[in-house]
């Protein structure tokens, strides 16, 4: 059974791409097959997140429109055997994408992959609706700060009401999880972000994980890897835990998995969160 | 967020036209036979009961119990003694593929079958200007539940009753009824009770936050609530003109 997830925030800057990439690299280390498509029509960047922008030869909309077929748009990532990456278009934009060209292209995928990770453009419009539509389970990526949680809880709104699961009305829901990016334990705890426990009191949906706001985040985008594959660094750490999670494992939440030769209270205090 | 054009668009773009879904009463005269001289002598003797009811009213031939009438010329004719009675005859509805033709001809418009009103009410209204719009029947009180948190952006409406949220409202989200509004949970957004006017409704919840706090058109704002408001466990009323918040503990 493979299964389609939508990587969502609402707003933007939160690390949506950042997440699409690094969920779908570790999911393809742990062996499925997956694929990680952009939605982000006109404003392509997933490829060079990925590693892969002087690859794309033909697109997504290349794909929905009938010039290519999604073979040849598909592109397989030289790091790891099971990661493919459908790139989106720069020239085009969200108009280009339909509802039954999108269900095509995912019922095809379907047949092919274990996992297919959509990673939404900002917004709630029309590129966001259809990253979303026929979506199976959704991460929402949200910051810990308030325009961001709100921005969230709309978007689990949507999530709820605008999706192929919610309109059969047959109760079956998207299953949404929350992932906390550029989390800072120091910054949290002085007040100056909100506390992972405001966040979910807010959202009110499962936490899937907490990416500390990490250096190494900004240097793997600029290298065009996901930063899933460095393992050293605490925020792949989180992402592999999330990966965890997400694909059902009990993996204890950490609001700090890197930190390293720790004191013995704070052994005993960091596990609270 | 749907709701039409703003007013600046409006008088920003002058139509030469605008088209409206539109939806009128007529009445409906059924045919149990040809239009014979005991016909109109009924019609007359009806006619004189209500004077002014009927008078201009628009009005539609129903063909459903009249087979034999498929002539354009006797439905002219008919047409043309029940507008010399000034009822405006403007179409047949009922009848079959070669009536609808000869109404047609008659300068008619054929229409699919109609609902009809029930007879009473309609003779009862004796007012030229009322024409026979069925008063609605008394809406049973309808409360609404919900047991999923109302999310920003999201509103919920109880149009007929109570409204019960077990979950929170977030900042961004509105719920609205025209009775009461029970919330188990927090409150962040804006939650509007009695909004038919009804003074007496209330709004109960769990934890206080909200945007905006209204009953029967009258509000607070968070920035009006003031340090000292209950926050835990509160009712929100109407005393007189005065929208009280107090704990219920």
């Amino acid at each position: 059974m493979s299964k389609v997830i939508v990587v969502t925030s609402g707003k933007g800057g939160v690390g949506k791409t950042t997440s699409s990439a690094a969920i779908g690299a570790g999911l393809a280390m742990r062996g499925h097959k997956t694929v990680v498509i952009d939605f982000d029509v006109g404003l392509r960047n997933l490829d060079m997140i990925m590693g892969c922008e002087r690859r794309v030869v033909f697109d997504f909309i290349n794909v929905i429109q009938g010039d290519a077929k999604l073979k040849q748009a598909l592109i397989k990532d030289r790091r790891l055997e099971n990661l493919f990456i459908l790139p989106t278009s720069q020239t085009r934009d969200k108009d280009a994408l339909t509802k039954e060209g999108v269900k095509a292209v995912l019922d095809e995928l379907r047949e092919e992959f274990d996992y297919i990770v959509c990673d939404s453009p900002a917004g709630i419009e029309r590129g966001a609706h259809l990253a979303m539509y026929y979506a199976d389970e959704a991460v929402v990526v949200t910051n810990p700060e308030v325009s961001s949680v709100r921005d969230s809880d709309r978007v689990l709104g949507l999530l709820n009401s605008k999706t192929a699961l919610a309109e059969k009305g047959d109760g079956s829901a998207v299953k949404a999880q929350l992932l906390l990016t550029r989390f800072d334990q120091n910054r949290s705890a002085n007040g100056e972000m909100m506390s992972v426990d405001d966040v979910l009191e807010i959202l009110a949906i499962p936490l899937l994980g907490i990416i500390p706001e990490s250096t190494s985040v900004l240097k793997a985008s600029n290298e065009g890897t996901p930063v899933s594959l460095d393992e050293k660094s605490p925020a792949g750490k989180a992402y592999l835990d999330a990966v965890g999670r997400l694909v059902g494992e009990q993996i204890e939440m950490r609001a700090n998995p890197g930190e390293q030769r720790r004191g013995f209270f704070q052994r005993l205090l960091g596990r609270t969160a | 967020m749907q709701s039409g054009k703003s007013a600046a668009e409006v008088v920003a773009t002058v139509k030469p036209f605008q088209i409206r879904g539109r939806s009128f009463t007529a009445v409906a005269l059924h045919l149990t036979g040809r239009p014979d001289r005991a016909f109109f002598q009924a019609l007359e003797a009806r006619l004189n009961q209500t004077p002014l009811f009927f008078e201009n009213a628009p009005l539609v031939i129903d063909l459903e119990l009249a087979d034999g009438l498929d002539s354009a010329e006797e439905l002219m004719r008919l047409t043309a003694e029940l507008r010399r009675r000034k009822l405006s005859v403007f179409g047949i509805q009922s009848g079959t593929p070669a009536q609808a033709r000869a109404a047609n001809e008659a300068g008619l418009i054929s229409l699919p079958a109609g609902r009809d009103v029930a007879l009473e009410r309609v003779t009862r209204q004796g007012s030229r200007s009322v024409p026979a719009t069925p008063a609605p029947a008394p809406k049973e009180p309808a409360n609404r539940m919900v047991t999923q948190p109302v999310r920003s952006g999201q509103t919920v409406f109880a149009d007929r009753g109570d409204l019960v949220i077990v979950g929170s409202v977030s900042s961004g989200a509105e719920v609205i009824a025209a009775g009461n509004i029970h919330i188990y949970g927090r409150l962040r957004g804006r939650a509007l009770a009695g909004v038919n006017g009804d003074t007496s409704a209330r709004i109960f919840c769990h934890a206080l936050d909200a945007e905006l706090l209204a009953i029967a058109g009258l509000y607070r704002t968070s920035e009006n609530l003031g340090a000292d408001t209950p926050r835990q466990y509160v009712q929100v009323y109407l005393q007189g003109e005065v929208l009280r918040i107090e704990s219920l503990k």
